[in-house]
């Protein structure tokens, strides 16, 4: 197979040498169907064992190499090195600290999903004897896109409104609860809006839509975010009730 | 950051913003563009309001403040407003598309037309603008 040489320039942050990013540069022999991720895992295996980041699956289903590559973010092992012309630049994902090299604190964004409480919530919880909580296809259909949310982040790295407003609950959060909010089993949908509701909740999102632009899985965010402030404004108006589950 | 709270904190680089924001790529100026509407769209209801007043004060107040509208200046901040509010609009609609379908849980699905009506005002906004520049441009 033919290879092509590529040159990389990768961001570095060695917390114990770096006083702030540098970029660096590599070049790298590529084969006709690598991607990004097997260019990083090449620099890391054979020219410098110091690169750190994140990756597992290779396939699209894990979300942890997310990286911006030419400023975008985007799964590394989904962004084949042959799409690309030129240098291609590798960089952590924006708007999450650095730990090191490419790979960012997720601390305050697993935190933010957790505000959402993305659980089933129940009143009162049936008893196990009495069976599961039947579910038609149809109401599977209601909130089955933003179930696929694999919290790779690239939407927290694709938002505008995050890099001016850091505590926005952002995009993954409200579409994770948005689906429990949709779904016919879940009661919940009161303490959410809690989460919701507040200052740096929904009424944040200003429309760009870049979070529904970058997701790898088609999930949709932007969507979930101005169906939830329809949802909780008409809860305001009073026109649709809060607490009417039976 | 750490397993044990009582560890030392590992040193972090501060998060940067997106690549190229806010000027570095078309998708980034688009989101600006969007958002500079508002200053604009704000101008626009000022200028109404004026002219409301102006109205309510008699033919004479009016016809001044259509002579005022007519200067070179603010004709053309018309046609800024006039051009921001239909891009706004544009946008809007183009986002404000998905907001219909959600449902809650149990509840039943809000009213379809909602999302549709919240362009209403927009759409009064444009008309009425329009009209003014109707007037300043001889045709009524």
């Amino acid at each position: 197979m033919e290879l092509r040489k590529v040159r990389f320039e990768v961001l570095r942050f060695r917390p114990e040498q770096d006083q702030a990013p540098v970029f660096q540069t590599y070049e790298v022999e590529c084969m006709e169907d690598w991607v990004v991720l097997d260019a990083l895992n090449a620099i890391k295996d054979d020219v410098d064992p110091t690169l750190s980041h994140r990756w597992s699956c290779r396939m699209g289903v894990c979300g942890s190499c997310g990286m911006l590559v030419n400023g975008r973010p985007v799964l590394t092992c989904a962004a084949f090195v042959r799409n690309y012309s030129g240098v291609i630049r590798v960089e952590p994902l924006s708007n999450f600290p650095i730990v090191r090299d490419l790979v960012v604190d997720l601390d305050g964004f697993v935190d933010k999903l957790k505000s959402v409480k993305p659980w089933i919530i129940r009143r009162i919880e049936k008893d196990l004897s009495e069976g599961e909580y039947r579910q038609s296809p149809a109401q599977l259909e209601e909130f089955k896109q933003f179930s696929m949310c694999i919290n790779c982040a690239l939407c927290y790295a694709a938002c505008p409104v995050l890099a001016n407003e850091p505590d926005f609950v952002g995009p993954a959060a409200i579409a994770l609860g948005h689906r429990y909010n949709l779904d016919s089993r879940d009661e919940g949908n009161a303490e959410r809006f809690a989460a919701f509701d507040s200052h740096d909740g929904v009424y944040a999102c200003s429309y760009a839509n870049e979070c529904s632009q970058v997701c790898p899985k088609h999930v949709d965010p932007a969507m979930a975010i101005q169906q939830a402030k329809l949802t909780d404004f008409l809860q305001w108006a009073k026109i649709l009730p809060k607490r009417s589950f039976t | 950051m750490s397993a044990h709270p009582a560890a030392e904190k590992t040193r972090t680089s501060p998060a940067r913003a997106p690549s190229g924001f806010p000027f570095g790529f078309s998708r980034y100026r688009n989101y600006v563009l969007f958002a500079a509407t508002s200053v604009f769209m704000a101008l626009g209801c000022i200028g109404l309001l004026e002219g409301l007043y102006a109205l309510s004060k008699g033919p004479e107040a009016w016809n001044a403040w259509l002579a005022h509208m007519a200067q070179p200046f603010d004709l053309a901040l018309s046609l800024l407003v006039l051009g921001f509010t239909l891009y706004f609009v544009v946008r809007f609609g183009w986002v404000g598309r998905k907001i219909g379908a959600g449902r809650i849980g149990p509840l039943p699905r809000p009213p379809l037309p909602l999302p549709v009506l919240g362009l209403a005002p927009l759409g009064g906004f444009v008309t009425l603008w329009l009209i003014l520049l109707a007037i300043l441009g001889g045709l009524l």
